[in-house]
């Protein structure tokens, strides 16, 4: 047998079919601030580590990890929500060219450190408490950020569950995507849902936000009463204060004691929070304990797909000409959901509008 | 049955048109895209993994799209230029070309034994021959392996692969044949049955 008709057939074995991503290059062909991005990256800059890091973390708490984690030389793994893993090394500009979208997902294992706020749980993703999709321009100078209320009664498509039984489509609680089929199934709900395609899904654990918050040495916000509420673990006097990451995760998951009472408030604290963080990040960069952070942030992220250390470093350096005022904060509009009225429905057209500005500039 | 991993129809705009309407239009260098990142990516993804392909195809139409004031338009065909900018680019990562074929050989043996009746009638198969042929591929030279693999993966010509790497076509003879026989000395230490050509 011929040693060239071999080695073809060994080519074929090893061969790979192109992704879909692979259309974001073409993006980064035709988009001359990427050109030139490209025409003089180098490694990550030292000197501008702080900056990064503080206007990074500009975007969201989830999106404050991103670029720490890549900050610690030594990562080199991450882990991926089926439990498959994928070596760093890889690719370093498809993050930083064109639009980004994120799903960020703070989820609430409640398993491990997260056990004494709740029940152990053992499904497999954990619930989500706060949803928030990241839209980040293509020019890098602006974001808006659409929180997604978890009570939100949404079409859910066909996923695999943890145990890989297919899970048929059904109507259900947004969140329950996540809870039920995991990071892929959050990211393809959102995506069938809202027609923006979706880059990365990010899951954050809310114990790790807690040690982020603690890293940065607590976050000021200013509240207008008083906190009493044994649920979220949380009693605070009114007034401009300094919490701490299990006062702030509590202040997040507040659902009763402040407002009323509805998922729409909390999301407005978290936004809260999230500007505070933001805040603190900005203001205080060199009082961050930076190893507390790293270790915090890294025990706590996963993405899907996975995200290497050169991805990241992409998109933080990406992250790193944004300002925090630069980003937007929306909610979803919601209405009532007409067979109960405690959960919500999208309002039409308005969301749709939302969604497809938002898509619409992803392209 | 052998699938090219580059086809091209006749009938259709030359890609050095494409590329000469660009200077003034830069989407059109788009269209040259569209042609051919699916052919390089599946190239890459043979040498360095699929990890590192879409990244670097990225980067080779970036170059390529710099560079392409300076193409010389007496070319229509436009691969061997792309698949030049590409074998430069994966020199970068050498040694990991390497460790992937070398990783290869570490490969679980039950794959070695399962191979379909015809193939087992010709005596060799690209199954069994995997693990020479990796070991071959990864001790090989890195300017005979871009030669070997331009001709053999990238299905381009003496004289294309000559234009791609900016050498005389004798060159790559002499490459290729170089390449070919520590191939084929590979493949002869693990099959007593190969008959040398």
């Amino acid at each position: 047998m011929d040693d060239l008709k071999l080695l073809r057939d060994f080519g074929r074995e090893l061969e790979h079919e192109p992704p879909a991503s692979l259309a974001r290059q073409r993006g980064r062909l035709l988009d001359p601030s990427a050109r030139s991005r490209t025409a003089r990256a180098g490694g990550p800059r030292r000197t501008r580590n702080w900056a990064m890091l503080a206007l990074a973390a500009g975007l969201t708490a989830a999106v404050v990890t991103v670029p720490t984690v890549l900050l610690s030389g030594s990562f080199d793994v991450v882990k991926m929500p089926d439990g498959g893993s994928r070596s760093a090394g890889g690719g370093t500009a498809s993050v930083t060219a064109g639009p980004l979208n994120l799903l960020l997902i703070g989820s609430d294992t409640r398993e491990g450190a997260n056990a004494e706020y709740g029940p152990h749980m053992t499904t497999d993703g954990g619930r989500s408490d706060s949803m928030v999709l990241v839209h980040l321009a293509a020019d890098r100078k602006s974001a808006q950020a659409v929180s997604i209320p978890r009570d939100s009664m949404v079409p859910i498509p066909e996923c695999r569950g943890a145990d890989r039984k297919v899970l048929p489509a059904h109507t259900g609680m947004i969140n329950s995507a996540y809870a039920e089929g995991g990071l892929v199934c959050a990211r393809r709900t959102i995506e069938t849902l809202t027609g923006v395609p979706v880059d990365y899904a990010i899951a954050i654990d809310f114990s790790g936000f807690k040690g982020m918050i603690d890293a940065l040495g607590g976050v000021e916000i200013t509240l207008p009463k008083a906190v009493d509420d044994p649920k979220a673990k949380l009693r605070l006097p009114a007034g401009r204060q300094m919490l701490n990451g299990e006062q702030a995760l509590g202040y997040a998951r507040l659902r009763y004691a402040l407002g009323d009472g509805s998922d729409i408030m909390r999301i407005k604290r978290q936004q809260v929070l999230m500007r505070a963080i933001i805040k603190k990040a900005a203001d205080l960069p060199t009082t961050l304990r930076l190893p507390d952070f790293l270790k915090a942030a890294r025990a706590s992220i996963t993405t899907e797909p996975g995200l290497n250390l050169e991805e990241m470093l992409a998109l933080a350096r990406g992250l790193a000409g944004m300002k925090p005022s630069a980003t937007t904060f929306m909610t979803v509009p919601v209405r009532p959901y007409p067979p109960d009225r405690n959960r919500l429905s999208w309002k039409q057209p308005e969301a749709g509008e939302l969604f497809k500005r938002i898509a619409s500039d992803s392209k | 049955m052998v699938r090219p991993l580059t086809a091209i129809p006749a009938d259709r705009v030359r890609d050095s048109d494409l590329i000469g309407e660009s200077r003034t239009d830069p989407e059109a260098f788009a269209a040259l895209f569209d042609r051919y990142s699916s052919m390089l990516y599946r190239y890459v993804s043979r040498r360095l993994g699929p990890e590192v392909a879409e990244d670097l195809v990225g980067e080779t139409f970036l170059i390529a799209f710099a560079r392409r004031d300076r193409y010389d338009a007496a070319y229509a065909d436009a691969r061997p230029w792309l698949f030049g900018i590409v074998t430069k680019l994966v020199s970068r990562h050498r040694r990991a070309e390497s460790a992937r074929y070398r990783a290869l050989l570490r490969s679980p043996a039950e794959e070695m034994v399962d191979f379909p009746d015809d193939r087992v009638a010709s005596g060799v198969t690209a199954r069994s021959a995997r693990p020479a042929l990796a070991r071959a591929l990864a001790a090989l030279p890195a300017r005979d392996r871009d030669v070997l693999l331009l001709i053999a993966w990238g299905d381009l010509s003496y004289e294309e692969v000559a234009r791609a790497l900016d050498i005389p076509v004798g060159t790559v003879r002499s490459r290729l044949n170089r390449a070919r026989k520590k191939v084929r000395a590979a493949l002869g230490d693990t099959n007593p049955m190969h008959e040398e050509e």
